[in-house]
């Protein structure tokens, strides 16, 4: 049950057609994991965070830097050195007090990450390197929780919204390792991917509009230009291949 | 016969700049080496060893991912191959 200031606070969005007060008030009962609190976290929890999902449960290992600053805008100069998840919760609970915020100092391993998503509606991908995303991916897979993947270097980004057994996982687009690299980014290109798996976790939450599943979506910020493409289930992907369509 | 291989932004140093090169083949394999014939500099870009491409090379024939066997896909006259890099950053 939303409470008059609630009502008051999502009062745009709850005359949004497809969203409403039920909506709303699904939103309020959801528990959503973010894997990262860097540059694709940021936008995401601070987005799921004004938009009222009950729960965020923000996942990472990390202490912030000066040289964060230009993308991970949940971290301000008073914040290096200190705990990413401090740091990002304080900003968070000060935009929506009313949103609990559950900050997990943890590095994401194959052992803890099914623990570390217990209970999850969705988990959001904010990582900045792919080992780390296989690893969420194949969790996802097993516990059959929805996964929302997000990627960008420089001006470039890309989003796939993964629904386990049902669309193309990112095991099907797998084609070997890759050297980890330090990449280049500006901080508005996370900000317009973080920004569309805030919108695709919201969607997906609320079962409205057409998810980005089997849908690989490009941005190419330098262009100006979204692309899109198709990325179909792979039956021998290692991650979901055995799972029923 | 021609298909359209459009060319990833970082790998257009290698094209003259260009944005898409016209390749003659009947599969994907077949239109990356004439790819090749005409900006040597691609083979590198592309491939980490004969018949193999780097692992952050993705293949998409007419706005579908091509993989797996991507080189083996056959193709027809029109169709159009993009050649995109993997991202990792968050």
């Amino acid at each position: 049950m939303l409470t008059p200031d609630e009502l008051n606070r999502y009062d745009r969005q709850i005359m949004i057609e497809e969203i409403g007060l039920e909506g709303q008030e699904k939103l309020k009962k959801a528990r959503v994991a973010v894997a990262g609190a860097g540059g694709l976290g940021s936008p995401i929890a601070l987005y799921l965070t004004a938009a009222g999902i009950g729960t965020i449960r923000l996942i990472d290992h990390d202490r912030v830097s000066l040289s964060n600053l230009n993308r991970q805008i949940l971290h301000h100069e008073e914040d290096v050195g200190g705990k990413k998840v401090n740091s990002a919760r304080t900003k968070l609970k000060n935009l929506n007090r009313r949103v609990e915020i559950e900050a997990i100092d943890q590095t994401i391993t194959e052992t803890n990450i099914c623990q570390l998503v217990e209970g999850c509606d969705a988990i959001v991908d904010a990582m900045d390197n792919l080992p780390t995303r296989y690893v969420l991916n194949r969790c996802a897979i097993e516990k059959k929780i929805p996964f929302f993947h997000g990627a960008v270097r420089g001006f470039e980004g890309r989003a796939m919204t993964i629904l386990p057994g049902k669309s193309a996982c990112l095991g099907c687009l797998y084609r070997g390792p890759i050297a980890e690299e330090k990449f280049p980014v500006i901080g508005v290109t996370p900000a317009v991917i973080g920004s569309i798996q805030a919108t695709e976790v919201i969607k997906y939450l609320l079962g409205i509009g057409q998810l980005l599943t089997n849908r690989l979506l490009m941005y190419d910020g330098l262009e100006a230009l979204f692309t899109e493409f198709t990325v179909n289930r792979n039956p021998d992907c290692e991650h979901c291949g055995s799972l029923a369509g | 016969m021609s298909i359209k291989i459009h060319i990833h932004a970082t790998h257009r140093r290698f094209t003259n700049g260009q944005e898409a090169v016209a390749v003659e083949g009947n599969t994907v394999g077949e239109c990356l080496n004439h790819l090749i014939q005409q900006y040597p500099g691609m083979e590198k870009a592309i491939f980490s060893k004969k018949d193999k491409l780097h692992n952050v090379i993705e293949v998409y024939l007419n706005h579908a991912s091509a993989h797996p066997n991507e080189l083996a896909k056959p193709v027809k006259d029109g169709d159009e191959i993009h050649l995109i890099v993997m991202l990792a950053g968050g």
